[in-house]
């Protein structure tokens, strides 16, 4: 158990250690700061209501952190194969189940720190509204699940493909693929395809249980399929991620 | 006078019989009420609550009954149907039998979300009949309330981007006294 925290405590040294991770963190404050000030310069937008904009930086929250994960599960064992570091790694009396435990606690790590820079924003947009306390809630509680998801599957990636290169761009495209609901209208998510996609989609369901909660107020026991859905996700993502950090292919 | 007292009681059946065909083909009545909390002079963000009965003034049971709720914007130039997904969490009820005499009443919340001028009217269809059925129109004006405080936002915005570029001046400070605490002062060349 030690160990794992050894881990963690290095992955997550990654993000508020090193000048690369600050100037992440940094790109991400900015991208709330220039949405937050836009919200406010824009006439029209500053008479949106509080909840429907804590919905949409909710949503934005969400989707930085998938691709912080992205980024650092597909780092998780082909970056430090080509740094070079992974066979002293592999080499020292850590087993693969306790090493990839570490690294999914360094992602967590991450997250924690970003929902943490958010909080403020959500707070600036939404104190005057409703259900801001749920709002912070439930982004814990369902975006957990699908930001850790997504790094256990960039993590199982990695470990397969060695390369780091191969594991984000197919991380990404799934990612481009569930935040779908994002960029395409109601009019085709209300398809036959676009609600299968909806339904089996841990992206849309966070999404929708942030709509669902802020902005009409639903109780918890409406969730519960979707919680379900994120549960599965995280579920098969770390199975997948257990085995190929147990049977990596390295050259 | 004698003509007029002839052809009045057949004016008058014709009446009655026109009044008894309506009813018979219409023996529903939607009625739609503000509710009395209702604030006087709502704002966006306020809630207003709406209160429907349809009522089965019919001698004959109404089956597979359908009651939605719709809500139009009438600002000039800016007449639209409004998508109710954002203003209110119901926007239909189902009802399976309603007998003669029976009502069925239905709350309708709905939250305002966008200034201007509305009308919200409740429609009702069955499954055997072959008309909609509405209720009189109810019209109301929602305040213009701008709902981000600037002070507020503009704040946040710039003061947690300040306090991560100071964390990472301290970091690279930092770092650069340990680098030069390990590695030693430069040694000055003497020529």
């Amino acid at each position: 158990m030690k160990t794992i925290w050894i881990i963690a405590g290095k992955e997550s040294a990654q993000i508020l250690k090193s000048q690369r991770g600050l100037l992440g963190l940094l790109s991400f404050s900015g991208m709330l700061s220039a949405f937050s000030l836009l919200l406010v310069s824009d006439t029209e937008l500053s008479l949106l209501d509080n909840a429907q904009v804590v919905y949409m930086l909710e949503g934005t929250v969400l989707a930085a952190g998938a691709l912080i994960a992205a980024v650092l599960g597909s780092d998780a064992y082909a970056g430090e194969k080509e740094r070079g570091t992974l066979v002293p790694l592999l080499c020292a009396p850590i087993a693969p189940e306790t090493l990839l435990a570490g690294k999914a606690m360094g992602l967590l790590a991450a997250w924690a720190i970003m929902f943490v820079v958010a909080a403020p924003y959500l707070w600036a947009v939404g104190a005057n509204g409703q259900n801001l306390g749920a709002a912070l809630f439930y982004m814990a509680l369902f975006g957990t699940p699908v930001v850790l998801g997504f790094g256990c599957l960039a993590m199982a990636l990695s470990a397969r493909t060695g390369s780091v290169l191969a594991s984000l761009l197919s991380t990404l495209t799934l990612l481009m693929l569930s935040a779908s609901p994002l960029f395409i209208g109601p009019g085709l998510r209300g398809t036959a395809i676009g609600r299968a996609l909806d339904i089996i989609n841990p992206f849309a369901g966070a999404l929708n249980t942030f709509d669902s909660v802020i902005i009409d107020s639903q109780p918890f026991y409406a969730q519960l399929a979707r919680a379900l859905i994120v549960s599965v996700w995280m579920t098969g993502c770390l199975i997948a991620a257990r085995h190929s950090a147990a049977h990596p292919r390295y050259q | 006078m004698d003509r007029w007292n002839r052809w009045l009681p057949a004016m008058a059946g014709m009446l009655l019989l026109t009044s008894v065909s309506s009813a018979a083909q219409n023996p529903v009545t939607v009625d739609l009420r503000p509710a009395r909390d209702n604030p006087p002079s709502p704002a966006m963000g306020d809630n207003l609550r709406f209160s429907s009965t349809i009522t089965n003034t019919g001698a004959v049971s109404i089956e597979g009954i359908v009651a939605w709720i719709s809500l139009v914007e009438i600002d000039a130039g800016n007449e639209q149907p409004m998508d109710l997904e954002d203003w209110s969490a119901q926007k239909a009820v189902t009802g399976a039998v309603l007998s003669p005499g029976e009502s069925l009443k239905t709350d309708w919340p709905m939250r305002l979300i966008k200034r201007g001028d509305y009308r919200v009217v409740v429609s009702m269809t069955d499954r055997g009949g072959r008309r909609v059925n509405t209720s009189p129109i109810v019209q109301f004006h929602v305040r213009e309330k701008p709902v981000l405080q600037a002070g507020r936002v503009v704040w946040v915005a710039a003061v947690i981007p300040f306090l991560i570029s100071g964390w990472m001046v301290f970091n690279k400070t930092r770092q650069r006294r340990q680098r030069t605490r390990f590695e030693g002062p430069v040694p000055h060349q003497t020529v």
